[in-house]
């Protein structure tokens, strides 16, 4: 396994902890009031330590252990499984704004349109992670 | 996934270079062990540039290396 592809995997699961943490420990209740979008703001503080200690650590873990590896430039290979894991992505994204729009124009407060863009932002980045993981393993 | 449609002959010429490794060559070319994996394997077709680069390394022309085989 490569060293971006043991980065990938770090990335992966701390996104799975961190906003794993944030979605079940939500208040849901408020989330329709501006009490909602004032706790969505501040758990953020708490879910980006989650999700960027073991991403560091595991970063800083692997650097030491294949210096060399952690030095490489991006190949041509690396290079489009990043594209194509980008281009996966776009569609969540896409899903996700008219989710919002739709949300907003019905009525729902900042606390859900938060929320939606949160989960958005995140599907789409384990969307990303995930199928570049599925081509680094697939071989391309 | 499908396969690409030639073969190649990476893998002998690097026994006969002396056994050289895949991260060997990588470093050669300028690419990662993974990607000369995947290249042995038929998995990533690689671009022009690479494929040359790849021939050079062995002192080959490019259709000693790889071998068009689809038809």
């Amino acid at each position: 396994m490569s060293f971006r592809e043991k980065i990938h995997w770090v990335a992966f699961l701390s996104l799975i902890l961190g906003f794993g943490w944030y979605f079940m420990s939500y208040p849901w209740a408020v989330a329709n009031t501006r009490g909602g979008m004032l706790t969505a703001v501040w758990m953020l503080i708490p879910t980006t330590i989650i999700f960027l200690v073991p991403m560091v650590a595991g970063t800083v873990w692997f650097t030491i252990r294949t210096p060399k590896e952690a030095n490489l430039k991006e190949d041509e290979r690396e290079k489009t499984i990043h594209l194509k894991g980008t281009h996966a992505a776009y569609y969540p994204l896409v899903l996700g704004i008219w989710a919002n729009i739709f949300a907003l124009i019905n009525g729902l407060s900042y606390g859900w349109s938060v929320n939606i863009l949160m989960a958005t932002l995140v599907l789409a980045e384990l969307i990303r992670v995930g199928s570049q993981l599925y081509l680094y393993r697939r071989g391309y | 996934m499908a396969q690409a449609p030639f073969t190649n002959d990476i893998k002998t010429l690097r026994f006969l270079a002396g056994e050289m490794t895949q991260a060997d060559l990588g470093d050669k070319v300028g690419v990662t062990r993974q990607t000369i994996a995947a290249i042995e394997q038929g998995k990533y077709s690689p671009s022009l540039e690479v494929a040359f680069r790849i021939a050079h390394v062995f002192g080959k022309p490019l259709e000693d290396v790889f071998r068009w085989q689809a038809d």
